[in-house]
């Protein structure tokens, strides 16, 4: 007789995932602290870095779609995409979110918009054409556990610190050019002037440091949210090769890509299912990439594929 | 999704919830007086099939379940999006929720709950009433007639031969018809929803609000509309 099926949580990648937003809320407080040191002027920066983020974050689903050319879809227009989503929002019991379709025959799909409630699902027709039915299934679900976890907010959050100590650098890299760091003013008031000096490119460095180590700790946790998304499709579907299927041929598409297309494409690439590069084994960049290796995905899902693999 | 399973990207997979399909039967004696129409004898179960020799297995053994209790009145199918039906057929609405039952929570005690998408049961017409159109039935077999038909003879399975001066089988208790309608169960939200589709990939809406109204009081109905989803080529009869 067949037993549960029990595939044990990932601790590894629970893990490694809550020491990422850890860090990151680390470094918030951080930096929050060094701008209320520094008083009001460095506050306003805080609420106009706020005022865009909450902007970015309460239309992303309009962004996204004007920036890749999507369009929503009604069920008449494309049953078949509506068909696969209604059955597996059926099975996850979640909203349905909109179906949207973007004409380019670069293969992939996205999730986007501020809350389930308020979700996009858009697949490409260069997808659509190329995926069969179960592996496009595959695809749609690790799309919709994103909308499910809520990856748009959670990432969002996680990119202001850097987005802050990015604007604060560019604030401080004009001033200092406009005013010289202390350079004017040479009156009465020169030791007072040297310091400020001083802790003005001291403020400088860190926001640069601050910027470099935030970027890093975002991507790393893109790429955990990544994988956290194919466990999850994966095991809607109960079909981790499916995903695998599509992953490789999407992948592998890719570099066959003529550069001209893809170039368009790469700006986005944190939205997209697999990053729309044609670039394979540039180690490097992987600390860069907001997306897993292709290997890394493909060990996961074999080992679900292994767990579910496993009679009594 | 709970507020730590959404911070640390986990999905937990949702359980099925099973004894709101009792209610069928009542609402079917509901929907005669209120609608004539009653259920068909048809049945569905559909659920997605995982990779791996454990579901396989606990197919089996379900199947072998099934055909221990009648080996004749159930069939496996498939559908155009890759999901698996066992359709089940009984004149007896009673019976035939039983076995229904006993498919899922077969599938979902032994933990493949998640894999369960939805139920469906058949809905027909019966004879002499306003919703018999498409039956072409000129026979003025009434409900009561084919109630005492059922007391006299043990309960039939398959299409009931009735011979002698009846006319052509129509929908009622102790028959198994095609059907014109459906009441799909919805697992996850343990609630159903009516589906009246009318030709390829069109569905008639106005009837499945007002058969919502009819069973309300009886089943539990899916409140939001958009959880409503078609069922195109649907594979039960």
């Amino acid at each position: 007789m067949s037993t549960a099926r029990n595939i044990p949580s990932d601790r590894g990648l629970t893990l490694r995932m809550f020491t990422t937003g850890l860090l990151l809320v680390i470094l918030y407080g951080a930096v929050i602290g060094l701008l209320i040191a520094f008083g009001l002027s460095y506050a306003v920066v805080l609420v106009f870095a706020a005022i865009i983020l909450f902007v970015q974050y309460w239309f992303s689903d309009k962004i996204a779609l004007f920036g890749m050319g999507g369009r929503i879809v009604t069920p008449e227009q494309a049953p078949q995409l509506h068909g696969v989503i209604d059955r597996l929002c059926a099975l996850a019991d979640m909203k349905k979110p909109r179906v949207a379709i973007a004409d380019t025959d670069v293969p992939n799909a996205f999730a986007t918009g501020r809350s389930p409630n308020s979700a996009v699902v858009c697949a490409t027709t260069g997808l659509m054409r190329r995926l069969d039915e179960s592996e496009l299934e595959a695809v749609l679900s690790h799309e919709l556990s994103h909308v499910a976890h809520r990856d748009v907010a959670v990432m969002t959050i996680a990119s202001f610190l850097g987005m802050v100590a990015g604007m604060i650098t560019r604030i401080m890299l004009w001033t200092g050019l406009m005013g010289g760091f202390g350079g004017g003013n040479r009156g009465n008031n020169q030791g007072g002037n040297d310091n400020a000096a001083l802790v003005e490119l001291a403020v400088l460095v860190v926001s640069v440091v601050v910027y470099a180590i935030s970027f890093l700790l975002t991507m790393a946790l893109s790429r955990y949210r990544e994988l956290a998304a194919d466990r999850s499709g994966a095991l809607l579907t109960g079909r981790p090769s499916a995903l695998a299927s599509a992953l490789v041929k999407v992948t592998g598409e890719m570099s066959r890509i003529p550069t001209r297309d893809l170039r368009s494409a790469e700006s986005f690439n944190a939205f997209y299912f697999t990053p729309a590069i044609a670039k394979s084994g540039v180690s490097l960049s992987t600390i860069f990439s907001t997306h897993p290796t292709l290997e890394k995905r493909l060990a996961q899902l074999a080992s679900i594929e292994a767990e579910l693999g496993r009679p009594s | 999704m709970g507020l730590l399973n959404t911070i640390l990207g986990r999905t937990k997979p949702v359980q099925a919830d099973l004894d709101a399909l009792f209610a069928l039967p009542s609402a079917s004696v509901t929907l005669q007086s209120a609608a004539g129409l009653a259920c068909s004898g048809h049945a569905g179960v559909c659920f997605k099939p995982p990779s791996g020799q454990g579901f396989e297995d606990m197919q089996a053994e379900v199947v072998r379940l099934l055909a221990m209790d009648d080996a004749r009145g159930f069939h496996k199918a498939e559908d155009s999006y890759g999901y698996h039906w066992l359709i089940i057929e009984d004149a007896d609405i009673e019976q035939l929720v039983t076995r229904v039952h006993m498919v899922n929570s077969s599938l979902s005690d032994s933990g493949w709950g998640p894999q369960l998408l939805c139920s469906v049961f058949g809905l027909a017409a019966l004879a002499g009433s306003d919703a018999d159109a498409g039956a072409g039935g000129a026979g003025v077999v009434g409900v009561a007639a084919a109630l005492a038909e059922q007391a006299d003879e043990p309960v039939p399975t398959g299409l009931v031969d009735t011979g002698g001066p009846m006319p052509e089988p129509t929908a009622g208790p102790g028959r198994v018809v095609a059907s014109t309608a459906y009441l799909v169960y919805l697992f996850k939200r343990g609630t159903f929803y009516p589906f009246v589709p009318t030709g390829h990939e069109q569905r008639d809406t106005e009837t499945e609000l007002r058969l919502k109204s009819l069973v309300a009081d009886d089943l539990v109905v899916e409140s939001d509309l958009d959880r409503w989803f078609p069922l195109w080529d649907l594979p039960v009869g």
